[in-house]
């Protein structure tokens, strides 16, 4: 039998006997769009999903500084460092900051002590932070070296007893800020006690501070974290020479992101595979049913001198084309949700990993298609035409 | 009076069987069916296999066909012996030389009238631009060319079964094994079945071999034969 021939009798006996084929169609193409979707848009959602798992401890932030130890006090951080760290495979954004342990106000006849960073406009973006009150300085307040203060919540209370504070003005170290914003109290930790101010301010009017010293970096996923933390110290040593520098990982909130993660990832993989294994099977029992349905039928086909490949070829490639096609109606499925998925968080995947899903979409199906094909093909194939002919 | 036939002499002949036997064996015991049949069937013959339900009959054709296998005896094919044929030659046999009509009128239901003809030439691997022209003669055969695009399951009974015996001659076989294929149609349907089958012999080269219990059907053949338990004598 021509294989031209095979095809077209396969395709008219899907055609003929498609309402048979629907559920087994459904399942294989839900499958099919899903593998493609996760695949295609995996790493975007994992980007995206990390983004809003600001309440899990900002797991992919990671801060590099140097030691608090007098030995180390006036060390900070190359432009060349910096460049070399933005460049680390995994690392999404990066972040200058200057830090101080001893900026001090004298507020309603009170001195007060507390610790201040002066950071760049991308800090906030870097750490996942927002403001409860007000709003937290840009870029241009950076540029124009702007005395604007940010509090954190529990330092606002401990200066002004509220934390509507905005607006404001408070002097550290000898100079006015006004207060424009204050953070919000979500996983802040030791930073609730902090002021924070404009980084080329910081340059400008605190005494005795350093350049930057402090460097935090967000990753693009979790899974970036432990490459990313391992390539530091090597990134930092090949620009300048850094004794005394620590890296700091939120490693629990890692792993804990890591956990659900993995359950989350767990869950929707399992639910592909049983879609397919759902698929697979109704492949074997639809096909099985249409064994014993077109039982003289079989028979016939041997009278007229079919052999035995050429019956078994002939139902192997209805499962095949059965599964191909639902793959292929997978496909244009997982385009669709691959396309409004990409709007919905932004993102752009390439279109080269969606083709390679597509691919390896359809050549599943294919496999599909034959391993559930297979056996009753096989029975089709074997059956004695006699007792076929004869079948009622 | 019914004699029993005699082993086959004619050196042109057709179909020549010899002593042939066929039994099944179940937890019981053996149970014959043929029992030492011998036929001879020229070129162009056509040869009535009568007898009552269970004599055997259509296992005899069967065997002719290659759709069953004998228990011990001799069949040649044209002079040659086609019994210890492989299963892929025995397939090629009945693509070449056997045309099957079926008393169900078997057709694809779900296939036009085309589509049934044109498997017969799949499996032979006749060229597809072949094949309309093919089909067409068939059709020509039994007056249904104009059928020729019509969904099979929309046929009446007596087309059905035409549709079913151009089928059987679409690969040009040289011999047509029919079993009761008027047995579901009536008189008239029936009749034009066998002035069909006779328009087909008189070319003289296809022979048909029929199994009827319809005495009216066997009186149109060349010769006709009764099966007894397993036994064929020649009227």
């Amino acid at each position: 039998m021509r294989f031209s021939d095979l095809l077209r009798v396969s395709i008219l006996q899907l055609v003929r006997h498609r309402r048979r084929y629907w559920g087994v169609m459904l399942a294989i193409a839900l499958g099919t769009a899903g593998f493609i979707t996760i695949i295609t848009m995996g790493r975007d959602l994992k980007e995206n999903f990390n983004r809003d798992l600001e309440l899990l401890g900002r797991a992919t932030v990671i801060k590099v500084y140097f030691e608090d130890r007098p030995a180390y006090q006036h060390q900070w951080f190359y432009d060349s460092t910096v460049e070399a760290l933005r460049r680390l495979p995994g690392v999404g954004s990066v972040s200058l900051a200057v830090y101080t342990h001893a900026a001090k106000s004298n507020h309603q006849g009170q001195q007060y002590r507390y610790s201040l960073l002066g950071v760049d406009a991308s800090y906030w973006d870097v750490c996942g932070f927002s403001a409860q009150k007000g709003k937290l300085f840009n870029l241009e307040v950076n540029n124009v070296r702007e005395r604007a203060v940010v509090l954190g919540p529990e330092l606002a209370r401990s200066l002004f007893g509220s934390e509507s504070v905005v607006g404001s003005k408070l002097v550290v170290d000898e100079n006015l800020y006004t207060v424009t914003g204050v953070l919000k109290d979500v996983g802040l930790g030791d930073l609730r006690h902090f002021a924070f101010i404009p980084f080329t301010t910081a340059q400008d009017r605190i005494q005795r501070i350093s350049p930057a010293n402090r460097i935090y970096l967000r990753c693009l996923t979790w899974d970036d974290v432990e490459k990313v933390a391992r390539l530091i110290p090597k990134a930092i040593q090949s620009s300048q020479y850094a004794p005394g520098i620590k890296v700091e990982v939120a490693w629990a909130q890692v792993k804990r992101v890591k956990a659900v993660a993995w359950w989350v990832e767990l869950f929707i993989y399992s639910s592909i595979i049983a879609t397919l294994i759902l698929g697979g099977a109704g492949i074997w029992t639809v096909m099985m049913a249409a064994v014993r349905s077109r039982t003289r039928e079989i028979g016939l086909k041997k009278a007229m001198g079919a052999e035995d490949q050429a019956i078994m070829a002939q139902f192997l490639a209805e499962a095949v084309c059965l599964s191909f096609t639902a793959s292929l109606a997978g496909s244009a499925l997982g385009l669709v949700t691959v396309e409004v998925t990409s709007l919905l968080i932004n993102s752009h995947p390439g279109q080269g990993l969606f083709m390679v899903c597509v691919v390896l979409g359809l050549l599943v199906a294919v496999g599909l298609g034959v391993a559930a094909g297979l056996y009753p093909s096989l029975q089709a194939s074997r059956m004695e035409v006699v007792s076929a002919i004869r079948y009622e | 009076m019914n004699k029993q036939c005699p082993p086959p002499q004619a050196n042109g002949a057709l179909i020549q069987v010899t002593r042939l036997s066929k039994h099944y064996s179940n937890g019981h015991g053996v149970i014959p069916v043929l029992r030492g049949v011998n036929l001879e069937v020229l070129p162009g013959e056509m040869v009535a296999v009568m007898g009552p339900s269970g004599s055997g009959k259509s296992t005899l054709l069967f065997i002719l066909g290659l759709l069953l296998p004998a228990s011990s005896g001799n069949y040649r094919f044209l002079g040659q012996e086609v019994l210890n044929l492989s299963r892929a030659d025995q397939a090629e046999f009945r693509r070449r030389r056997v045309g099957f009509v079926f008393q169900n009128c078997d057709l694809f239901e779900n296939s036009t009238v085309y589509e049934n003809l044109e498997f017969p030439l799949v499996y032979a691997q006749v060229e597809r631009q072949e094949r309309p022209e093919r089909i067409a003669a068939a059709l020509e055969r039994v007056n249904l060319a104009h059928r020729m695009y019509h969904p099979a399951n929309r046929l009446s009974g007596g087309e059905r079964q035409r549709v079913a015996v151009a089928r059987a001659l679409v690969n040009q076989p040289l011999v047509i094994l029919a079993d009761e294929p008027t047995g579901q149609l009536d008189r008239q349907h029936g009749q034009m079945i066998m002035d069909h089958f006779a328009q087909i012999v008189a070319t003289g080269d296809t022979a048909l071999v029929i199994v009827t219990h319809d005495s009216q059907v066997a009186e149109r053949c060349h010769r006709k034969f009764s099966m007894e338990d397993g036994v064929l004598y020649e009227n």
